[in-house]
């Protein structure tokens, strides 16, 4: 790694970034724009968050928020818990860890810095990790190889059987950081009793590992306060899927991703229910108003992303987005697969719901929660078994109305490039023009954003949508 | 002597499998070395290994698979897609990773364009990644739905006495597997790597008792070879799945390198763990299968598995180890960067190496690189 790099810690630099922003969103506009000028490498993606008004503000102070728990976490007493973002930090919360949730960090580094993530991408194969590995863990992972972040005490993830590369990231990094490791598993089905008990046998499981690691006991009053915030943020959630499905779409693109980063990071603080709010209420004078959410006010197509955005520098997707009129339905990630959303009618026994009556309940709960998470979800067994992603996509698409379908992953993604051609081809047959992003998420070095969107514009004319 | 052991290792529709299709019996194809073997012998069906070799271009495999994937299972779904493995009764598929898990569907996709490539008998057998008490519950009940599963599509019934003699059996062969690596451990070894990797990969593909005997009488033929080691680099080979000798060869083509030891999924790794032959035999099959945790895809059993890996080169005396993967394969190719740190701290040469897998079109490459290792390690 560049000498220079190693100068500036990661998650401080990133903090330091993010609060100064939030803070800038209380100010003037005048105050904001003299701000603007002293961060010409954030300035893209600064302007964009604080373009959206309230809740982009809101957004940058949960950020702050999550930067400030971690980076006093060990002063104040805490354990922290290096994750992934199919892992519900709720539980976390629970007892009284602090998560930092890799990809999460990965995606913010690609976003807002001008070199994005690419040193520490690299950083991460010099330890050992290798080059096709998922770049979505191998970004933050890096930099936390490099001694660069505050230093985690435990490792917990999910996803053996639905993602060997993410699993494999952390099993790494346990060993390399020499840290103790947990592995939620998960069968390759989701819905029967046999799988159910599965999730909250291997649930227990994690809890016992937690209890050891925090020296805390599960506190079960804390659990429910946690889960009741997490029932009343998916139920916002819920509030804004349902305005979605309206024509145009009051969403802006961005708020999709405000929805998972939060989710991933936040789940069950206040924090994130005060953004989630705010963007609920801009949501909903958006539909009252029959305001599309795109900044042109003019909604040319509807764009479902089968399964991740696109990350890199200066959050150029989501500009693009706005510019050629495409409202983003959302993704893998932002879907919560709560009880009553309108696309979970379509797919029997495939939503949660959440019970804080008892322990079991709530363990139970969370237990399922964290089993239709994304990937947990849809990918753990193949994609055309009832439930998983052929199902998934198709009662999105359906539900949302989208007018094509859109594959956007990582070359690490094994687990999708593996069938993603049949995959698409099920889509098509179905009648949703479906194009394969063949780009890094989180790398532009791989295929740069100008050739991507190249192709998503050659995609969009030769399938005359646009 | 070791002819019928080449000719199985090297052909796809090897003479043992064409007699026992020509006796009228079936045959079911797995894919990964969680899949108890002893089920099928139990039931009198030939249990093979599902392999990549013989692969001529990808056109198949590249048409169903994302390009980021393994070589391996496109190798698979390139050979189903050309009819090479329309002897099939059956094929198993497992999570051993999610490239191979992927072969499940692409190869039922091929399907729909390749009348008559997916076996009648067509199973996703879920394998847990863990050995907690509620993962080993989970794979006995796999291993008790597979056997019912076999019962019901092939109209037989498979008796629990059944499977105690297909697992004594197989115990007999795994004994003598061991007693062959012990052989290979020595300071004067009678067997190339070569011949030791083709005879191993022999078992997974040929009828278990003919197998058997055939090893009785290689061990006993070894005890009067003269030992070819003299003089050379005692090497092991480890990593991702390779079911093809020619990598062995390749590194034996250099006079100086003899390989002693392998750890790999279709070597000795599994082949030489015995199964419980007392008690339930579908719960020592799960102990022995799932419990054994040697492969990457069990996260977090890295400590053991560099304890095991130790042992086995103390055991061998390796001047050094070739850590080979094929690209896109994380588990291995990072395991092997944990493994590099470790074992070169510990004073053990490695090498590490990234290939494709099938025709080994990069052997030039490769082969320079063995020869600069094998220049280190002779200094």
């Amino acid at each position: 790694m560049r000498a220079e790099v190693k100068e500036y810690n990661f998650d401080w630099m990133m903090n330091r970034g993010v609060a100064a922003a939030s803070l800038a969103a209380d100010g003037t506009v005048k105050e904001r724009d003299l701000l603007l000028r002293y961060v010409p490498y954030f300035k893209g993606p600064l302007e964009a968050i604080l373009g959206e008004g309230e809740p982009g503000a809101e957004f940058l102070k949960m950020m702050a928020k999550f930067f400030d728990n971690l980076l006093t976490a060990h002063q104040k007493g805490k354990k922290i818990a290096a994750t992934t973002f199919c892992f519900s930090p709720a539980i976390l919360y629970a007892v009284d860890a602090v998560p930092v949730t890799f990809e999460i960090l990965t995606a913010l580094a690609s976003m807002m810095w001008k070199r994005g993530a690419f040193d520490y991408l690299d950083f991460a194969c010099e330890a050992g990790l290798t080059e096709t590995s998922c770049s979505s863990q191998r970004g933050a992972i890096g930099a936390y190889f490099a001694g660069l972040g505050e230093e985690p005490d435990f490792m917990v993830c999910d996803t053996p059987g639905v993602c060997d590369t993410n699993a494999n990231a952390f099993a790494f990094a346990s060993n390399y950081l020499n840290k103790p490791f947990f592995q939620l598993n998960y069968p390759q089905r989701l819905n029967d009793g046999r799988t159910s008990q599965y999730h909250i046998d291997d649930f227990k499981a994690l809890i016992t590992f937690l209890e050891e690691q925090t020296g805390n006991k599960m506190d079960y009053d804390r659990l429910k306060r946690v889960l009741l915030e997490v029932e009343k943020q998916d139920t916002i959630i819920a509030d804004m899927e349902d305005m979605q499905m309206a024509v145009p779409s009051p969403v802006p693109p961005l708020y999709n991703m405000f929805i998972y980063a939060g989710r991933f990071i936040c789940s069950g603080l206040p924090e994130y229910t005060t953004a989630l709010e705010k963007m609920r209420t801009a949501v909903r004078r958006n539909l009252e108003n029959g305001i599309c959410g795109l900044k042109s006010g003019v909604e040319k197509k509807r764009l479902f992303m089968c399964y991740i955005d696109h990350y890199t520098v200066d959050m150029t997707f989501w500009k693009w987005l706005d510019y050629k009129g495409l409202s983003h339905l959302g993704s893998i990630l932002s879907k919560t697969f709560m009880e009553g959303t309108g696309y979970t009618k379509d797919i029997d026994g495939s939503a949660y719901k959440m019970d804080t009556s008892s322990e079991e309940a709530m363990l139970n709960s969370i237990a399922q929660l964290n089993a239709r998470l994304p990937m947990v979800r849809s990918i753990r067994g193949p994609y055309d078994q009832p439930n998983m992603w052929l199902d998934e996509t198709l009662a999105v698409a359906r539900a949302y109305k989208a007018d094509c379908i859109i594959y956007n992953g990582t070359p690490g993604c094994r687990n999708t490039w593996g069938m993603v051609k049949p995959f698409a081809r099920d889509l098509e047959k179905m009648g949703y023009p479906t194009f394969i992003m063949y780009d890094d998420a989180f790398d532009d070095r791989v295929e740069s954003w100008e050739n991507t969107r190249a192709r998503l514009e050659e995609f969009f004319t030769v399938r005359g949508l646009l | 002597m070791f002819d019928s052991f080449y000719e199985a290792t090297t052909t796809i529709f090897n003479q043992s499998i064409q007699a026992w299709k020509e006796s009228g019996k079936k045959v079911v194809g797995y894919t990964c070395s969680y899949v108890p073997a002893e089920i099928f012998f139990a039931a009198d069906i030939l249990p093979v290994r599902i392999r990549g070799i013989e692969t001529e271009g990808m056109d198949i495999g590249d048409a169903y698979f994302g390009p980021f994937i393994c070589s391996f299972p496109k190798c698979i779904l390139q050979l189903a897609g050309k009819g090479k493995y329309r002897f099939l009764d059956g094929a198993i598929i497992t999570p051993g990773c999610d490239a191979m898990r992927r072969l499940d569907e692409c190869w039922r996709k091929a399907g729909e364009d390749y009348q008559g490539i997916v076996p009648p008998f067509f199973y996703y057998f879920d394998v847990p990644h863990k050995t907690l008490p509620h993962g080993m519950k989970w794979f006995q009940e796999e291993i008790r739905y597979l056997i019912d599963f076999v019962q019901k599509h092939f109209g037989l019934s498979i008796s629990d006495e059944a499977l105690r003699k297909a697992i004594a059996l197989y115990n007999q062969g795994r004994q003598m597997l061991r007693e062959l690596e012990e052989i290979r451990t020595r300071a004067d070894v009678p067997i190339t790597g070569t011949e030791a990797f083709a005879v191993t990969v022999a078992g997974t593909v040929m009828p278990r008792d003919v197998y058997t005997e055939k090893l009785g009488r290689l061990l006993e033929s070894l005890k009067t070879r003269p030992p070819v080691s003299a003089g050379k680099k005692r090497l092991m080979v480890i990593g991702s799945i390779s079911d093809d000798i020619e990598i062995v060869e390749l590194i034996e083509k250099n006079p100086n390198a003899l390989v002693v030891a392998e750890n790999l999924c279709f070597g000795v790794r599994y082949e030489g763990n015995l199964v419980a032959e007392t008690g339930d035999p579908v719960m020592a099959m799960a102990e022995s299968y799932l419990g054994e945790c040697t492969c990457p895809r069990m996260f977090g059993k890295y400590p053991e598995r560099l304890e095991i890996l130790k042992e086995k080169i103390a055991a061998a005396a390796i001047d050094g180890v070739i850590m080979q993967n094929i690209r896109f394969c994380d588990l291995h190719g990072s395991e092997h960067g944990l493994l590099e740190r470790d074992l070169e701290k510990a004073g053990i040469p490695c090498l590490k190496i990234e290939r494709e897998y099938g025709p080994l079109t990069d052997t030039g490459r490769m082969q320079m690189r063995i020869q600069a290792f094998l220049e280190r390690i002779s200094k």
